[in-house]
C-alpha cells in the first residue's frame, strides 16, 4: 500500500514517464528553479522513490548537513505515509533507510575526481552501490564541461543515473529552449531537464527536455507545504 | 555573602574529549588565586584524562573536576560548574546545563567543532543556554583560529565572531590582540600572571583592524546606540561594543570567540573578562519549573529570595563529613536550621550544614539566597531531586532518562571489596539515573548497568580507585528486548481444585503490537464477564508477564493487551486466579504473535583523517552498521552511522590500529531495532547455553 501511494506521488511519473528508471545508465537529469522552491524537495522525494524500489540512492550535498538531510528524507517519507499507522510506517522506514547513502562536502573542497575516489571506496568494499546518485548544489557556472563530462563517463561506467539541482536566477537571460544561457554549455550531456516555478497556489513542475511531446502540455501541481504531489494542472 | 546577583556567573565549560578543559579549568582556579601551582593533565585520550584528573584531584585534594567550584575575578563571583566530557554520561552534562546560566564552548584550533562539541551544542540549545566560545591550543601544530570560528557558523550554525586576533600561531603564539580594545595582550610571567597591554604590531594592524570592523557589524544588530555611533562614525568604546554583544549573547544570537592556549598560560584571563562582561547574571536567565498541582503546568521562577524555596540537587559526592549534596537556589533562600521538603518523596528535611566550595576548601555560610550555587551536608537524596520550601508543589523539569543498554555481571574479589563495592555501587545509583544496579535472582550474581561500554568501564575503575573495592567483570551483556510483530487472540481458564478453596478465573482478549509505549492495557469488557474488582488483577499478571519473555527471557515491550471476554467463579474467583489466569493467557498468545527480538542500536560518529574514511567504513560495515553518511571536512573526515552496540564492543581498539591512532569515535544510544534473523537464533543459542551452565 505504501509503495503505491509513494509512486502515485511521484511527480515524474504523472509528467508521462512510464517506465521504472526516468534515466538510462549513465544518464543526467536537472531540477532546475530558483533558490527556495523545492528542488531538493522534489529530488528527495525521487530518492525515496527509489528507495521504494529496493534499488540504493547515494545523496551527495554541497551545502547541508548529513542530518538535514536525513531530516528531509525523513520528513517527506512521513508526509507520504502519514495515513498508515505509526509501527507500520516505522518499520517500512528502517527497511528502506540502509537504501540510501549521504555524503556531504563542502563546496570549496568538491571535486569529480574526489567523489570519483569516495564512490570507488564504497563500491569495492561493497559498502554501498548505488543505482541513483543526487548531487545538490554542484556549481555548473563555476565548475565547467570537462568534470561534468567526466562524470557522466563515470556515471556511465558505474551504470548509475544522476540527478542534479539546477539554481536558475531571476532576470537571468535565457535560450530559445528556455534554458539559461549559462547553462548550455552542459545542457547536452542531460537526458531529462525538468523546472519547478513557483506560482500564485502552489509549485509548478514541467518538462523542458526529455519525455514525450505530450508531457510539455501537462505540469503537475506540488503541494507547497508539504512538496508532494496535489495533481494536474 | 554577597547578595548582589549581578555580580553572580554560574558557567559550565563544555568541551570535546581532549579540548583542554582540565588545563583551561586549572589555569582559570590558578589566575583566581583558588590554587597556587600548576600541574598538567597527564593523559591523552579520553578515559586516561578523566582518569587522571580524579586521580589529580585525590592526591592533591582539590576540586578540579568538582561538581561546583566557586572563585572571584575582578569582584564578580564565578561558579564553575563542571560538565562530563565523555557521550556517555550525557545526563550529567543535561543536568549541568540545567544549573548554569551561560557557558564556555572550548574548542581545539586543530580539531575545530568535533563531534561531542555537536553534541553539547545541542543540548545547550534545548536549555536555551547562552555561551562564548574560546579557541585553545592555538600554539599547537596546523592550528587556525578562524577555521574553527568558520566551522562554529557551519556546522552549529552559531553567529561566531571573533574577538581577539592571535598575535603569531604555532610554536609563534606570543599572545592576542583585544578587537575592543584594540590593544596587544601578552602574558608575561613565570605562568602568564602579568598582562602586558601594547599597541598592534604594524603587522597585524590591517587584519585587527578589518575583524574589528566585522565584530561592530555583528554587534551592531542588537543595539541602536551603537548602530548610530557607526553610521556617525564615532569613536566605539569597548564598553559600547560589549553591551551590545552581551545583548546578542543573551539571547543566543551571537557567540563571541576568544582565543589561546590554555598550556601556554595564553589568553585566560581575557577569557575570565569575557566571562563576565557577556554571560548572564542569574536574574537574567529565565528558569521553569512543573507545578505537580496543575498537571505540571510550567512555572517560571522568580529570581527573588524572599519567595519560597525551589532548589535542585544536582550532583551528590562523598566527603569526609558524609554525604555532600550540591544544590542550585533557583528561588527563596536556603538558609541554615530551615526546613525544605524533597519533592519526590515528600520528606521534610532540616537544613544543617551549609557550604561553598572554593577549590580547595570549604567555606560555610549561613544561607544561600536564589541564584547561588552550594552544598548541603547530611541531606538524603538522590541526583536531581527538587527541595521545596513545605506547601510548595513544584519540580524543576523532570528529565527524560533513557533506561541502561548494557549490562555486566561484576563480582568481588573478597569479603572486605564486597562490603565496598555495595558502598560504591550505593553512592554510584544515587549519583547517575543511568546507572543501575541489581542482583540476578538466578545467578546471584551483582549486575551494573549503563549507557555504554565506557559509562561501565569508568565505574568499576572508580570503585577500585576510589573504594578499594577489587572486583573482576563478567563480558558485557546487551540489553535485548523483546516484542511481537502480529495480533494474536487468547481464551484463557485457570482452574485450580486442589482440596480447600479453589482458584477459577478466564480471561480472552487478544494481545497486538503497539510502537510508542511499553505496555498499554485495555478493558473491553461489558456487562461483568469479569468482575470489575478483578479488572487489576488481569492488567498487573499480564504486566508480570512482560518482564520476562517466556523463551528467551528478555523483557518484552510494545505490546497492547485488550481484554473482550470471561468469566469468574463466586467462590472460586480471587485476585490471585485472575493474575494467574492473565499470565497463562499471555503464554498462550505471545507465540502465536511472532514475536522477534530488538537490540539496541548506537549512533556512532567516527572521526578520522580522509585518508582513512574507506578503512573505517569498511568497519563499521563488518560490525553490521549502516551508514547514514559521510561529511568531508577537508582535514578530517567524519563518519556518522548506526551500529548494534553488541558489535561495538573493543571497538576502541581496532579502530585505533586501523587509523594509526589518529581517528576517534563516540557512540551514544540511538533505538532499538529487530534482529535479523540468523542473529536471533545465535542469540536463542547462546541463552539456551547460559541456562545450562546456570543449571
Amino acid at each position: 500500500m505504501l509503495n503505491k501511494e509513494i509512486n502515485y506521488r511521484n511527480p515524474l511519473v504523472g509528467l508521462g514517464y512510464e517506465t521504472e528508471d526516468i534515466l538510462p545508465d549513465g544518464g543526467f537529469g536537472a531540477v532546475m528553479a530558483h533558490a527556495g522552491v523545492g528542488k531538493t524537495a522534489l529530488l528527495v522525494q525521487m530518492g525515496l522513490n527509489t528507495m521504494l524500489r529496493d534499488k540504493k540512492v547515494l545523496h551527495v550535498s554541497l551545502h547541508d548537513a548529513v542530518s538535514k538531510v536525513d531530516v528531509w528524507y525523513h520528513e517527506l517519507f512521513q508526509n507520504i505515509a502519514h495515513n498508515f499507522n505509526d509501527a507500520a510506517v516505522k518499520e517500512y522506514w528502517e527497511n528502506i533507510q540502509p537504501r540510501r547513502f549521504i555524503m556531504i562536502f563542502k563546496e570549496e573542497n568538491f571535486s569529480v575526481p574526489k567523489l570519483e575516489e569516495r564512490l570507488t571506496e564504497l563500491m569495492e568494499q561493497n559498502i554501498f552501490k548505488p543505482h541513483t546518485m543526487i548531487i545538490d548544489g554542484f556549481k555548473f557556472d563555476e565548475i565547467g564541461r570537462k568534470p561534468l563530462a567526466h562524470l557522466k563517463e563515470l556515471a556511465g561506467k558505474r551504470a548509475i543515473r544522476i540527478w542534479f539541482t539546477v539554481h536558475a536566477h531571476r532576470h537571468e537571460e535565457r535560450a530559445p529552449n528556455e534554458l539559461p544561457v549559462w547553462f548550455l554549455h552542459v545542457a547536452d550531456l542531460f537526458e531529462v531537464i525538468v523546472e519547478l516555478a513557483a506560482e500564485n497556489d502552489g509549485v509548478f513542475i514541467k518538462a523542458i527536455k526529455g519525455g514525450t511531446p505530450a508531457d510539455f502540455q501537462t505540469s503537475l501541481h506540488l503541494d507547497p507545504s508539504t512538496m508532494l504531489v496535489k495533481g494536474s494542472k | 555573602m554577597k547578595p548582589d546577583d549581578k555580580k553572580v556567573r554560574n558557567i559550565g565549560i563544555s568541551a570535546h574529549i581532549d579540548s583542554g578543559k582540565t588545563t583551561l579549568t586549572e589555569r582559570i582556579l590558578y589566575y583566581t588565586k583558588r590554587i597556587h601551582a600548576m600541574h598538567d593533565v597527564k593523559g591523552k585520550d579520553g578515559v586516561g584524562a578523566t582518569m587522571d584528573s580524579m586521580e589529580l584531584e585525590k592526591e592533591r585534594g582539590i576540586t578540579i573536576a568538582s561538581a561546583a567550584t566557586y572563585c572571584e575575578w575582578k569582584g564578580y563571583e564565578i561558579n564553575i560548574i563542571d560538565t562530563p566530557g565523555h557521550v556517555d554520561f550525557t545526563i550529567e552534562v543535561e543536568r549541568s546545563l540545567r544549573v548554569l546560566d551561560g557557558a564556555v564552548l572550548v574548542l581545539c584550533a586543530v580539531g575545530g567543532v568535533q563531534s561531542q562539541s555537536i553534541t553539547v551544542d545541542q543540548q545547550m540549545k534545548r536549555y536555551k543556554v547562552p555561551c562564548i566560545a574560546f579557541v585553545n591550543k592555538c600554539d599547537r601544530n596546523g592550528a587556525n583560529p578562524f577555521r574553527v570560528i568558520n566551522q562554529l557558523k557551519t556546522k552549529l550554525g552559531h553567529n561566531a565572531v571573533a574577538m581577539q586576533i592571535p598575535i603569531g600561531l604555532e610554536t609563534q603564539t606570543e599572545g592576542v590582540v583585544d578587537l575592543a580594545t584594540m590593544k596587544a595582550l601578552y602574558f608575561d610571567g613565570e605562568m602568564g600572571e602579568v598582562i602586558r597591554a601594547e599597541e598592534i604590531p604594524q603587522s597585524l594592524l590591517e587584519e585587527a583592524k578589518a575583524k574589528r570592523e566585522e565584530l561592530i557589524e555583528a554587534a551592531s544588530l542588537f543595539s541602536d546606540e551603537l548602530t548610530e555611533a557607526v553610521l556617525e562614525e564615532r569613536g566605539i568604546t569597548a564598553q559600547l561594543l560589549y553591551s551590545a554583544l552581551r545583548k546578542g549573547t543573551l539571547k543566543r544570537e551571537i557567540t563571541p570567540v576568544f582565543m589561546g592556549s590554555a598550556y601556554k598560560n595564553k589568553g585566560v584571563q581575557p577569557l575570565l573578562d569575557g566571562v563576565t562582561y557577556l554571560l548572564p547574571c542569574p536574574s537574567e536567565v529565565q528558569n521553569v519549573a512543573l507545578d505537580m498541582e496543575k498537571n505540571e503546568e510550567p512555572v517560571v521562577l522568580a529570581n527573588d529570595s524572599e519567595k519560597p524555596v525551589v532548589a535542585l540537587a544536582f550532583k551528590l559526592e562523598d566527603g569526609k563529613y558524609g554525604q555532600l549534596t550540591y544544590i542550585r537556589v533557583y528561588q527563596g533562600t536556603v538558609a541554615k536550621g530551615s526546613t525544605i521538603v524533597n519533592v519526590r518523596n515528600g520528606k521534610k528535611v532540616k537544613v544543617g550544614r551549609v557550604v561553598r566550595m572554593h577549590a580547595d576548601q570549604m567555606e560555610d555560610v549561613e544561607q544561600l539566597p536564589a541564584g547561588y550555587i552550594g552544598a548541603l551536608f547530611g541531606i538524603e537524596c538522590s541526583s536531581g531531586d527538587t527541595f521545596v520550601s513545605p506547601g510548595v508543589h513544584l519540580t524543576m523539569t523532570s528529565m527524560f532518562v533513557p533506561k541502561p543498554v548494557i549490562s555486566l555481571a561484576i563480582v568481588p574479589k573478597d569479603n572486605k571489596s564486597q562490603m565496598a563495592m555495595a558502598k560504591a555501587l550505593n553512592r554510584f545509583s544515587k549519583e547517575d539515573p543511568t546507572f543501575k544496579t541489581y542482583v540476578d535472582p538466578e545467578t546471584s550474581e551483582t549486575i551494573i548497568e549503563g549507557m555504554g561500554e565506557l559509562h561501565l568501564d569508568i565505574y568499576v575503575e572508580r570503585m577500585k580507585r576510589e573504594y578499594n573495592a577489587e572486583v573482576t567483570t563478567g563480558n558485557p551483556r546487551v540489553a535485548y528486548r523483546e516484542t511481537i510483530t502480529q495480533r494474536a487472540d487468547f481464551n484463557y481458564t485457570h482452574k485450580k481444585q486442589t482440596g480447600g478453596a479453589g482458584q477459577f478465573g478466564r480471561i480472552a482478549g487478544y494481545i497486538e503490537p503497539v510502537s510508542d509505549d511499553e505496555f498499554v492495557f485495555v478493558n473491553e469488557i461489558f456487562g461483568g464477564a469479569i468482575p470489575t474488582q478483578y479488572i487489576p488483577a488481569c492488567e498487573k499478571g499480564f504486566r508480570q508477564s512482560m518482564a520476562k519473555g517466556p523463551k528467551l527471557e528478555f523483557p518484552i515491550t510494545g505490546v497492547k493487551v485488550v481484554i473482550n471476554d470471561g468469566a469468574s467463579h463466586p467462590v472460586d474467583s480471587s485476585d490471585m486466579a485472575f493474575q494467574a489466569a492473565a499470565r497463562g493467557a499471555f503464554r498462550e498468545a505471545y507465540l502465536r504473535a511472532k514475536p522477534v527480538i530488538h537490540e539496541p542500536i548506537m549512533k556512532v560518529v567516527v572521526e578520522t583523517p580522509p585518508e582513512f574514511q574507506g578503512a573505517v567504513m569498511g568497519l563499521l560495515n563488518q560490525r553490521r552498521g549502516m551508514i547514514i553518511g559521510s561529511q568531508d571536512e577537508g582535514v578530517m573526515c567524519v563518519i556518522e552511522a548506526q551500529v548494534p552496540l553488541a558489535e561495538m564492543f573493543g571497538f576502541s581498539t581496532v579502530l585505533r590500529s586501523a587509523t594509526q591512532g589518529k581517528a576517534q569515535f563516540t557512540m551514544e544510544f540511538a533505538l532499538y531495532r529487530q534482529v535479523p534473523q540468523s542473529i536471533a537464533e545465535k542469540i536463542a543459542l547462546e541463552v539456551a547455553q547460559n541456562k545450562k551452565s546456570a543449571a
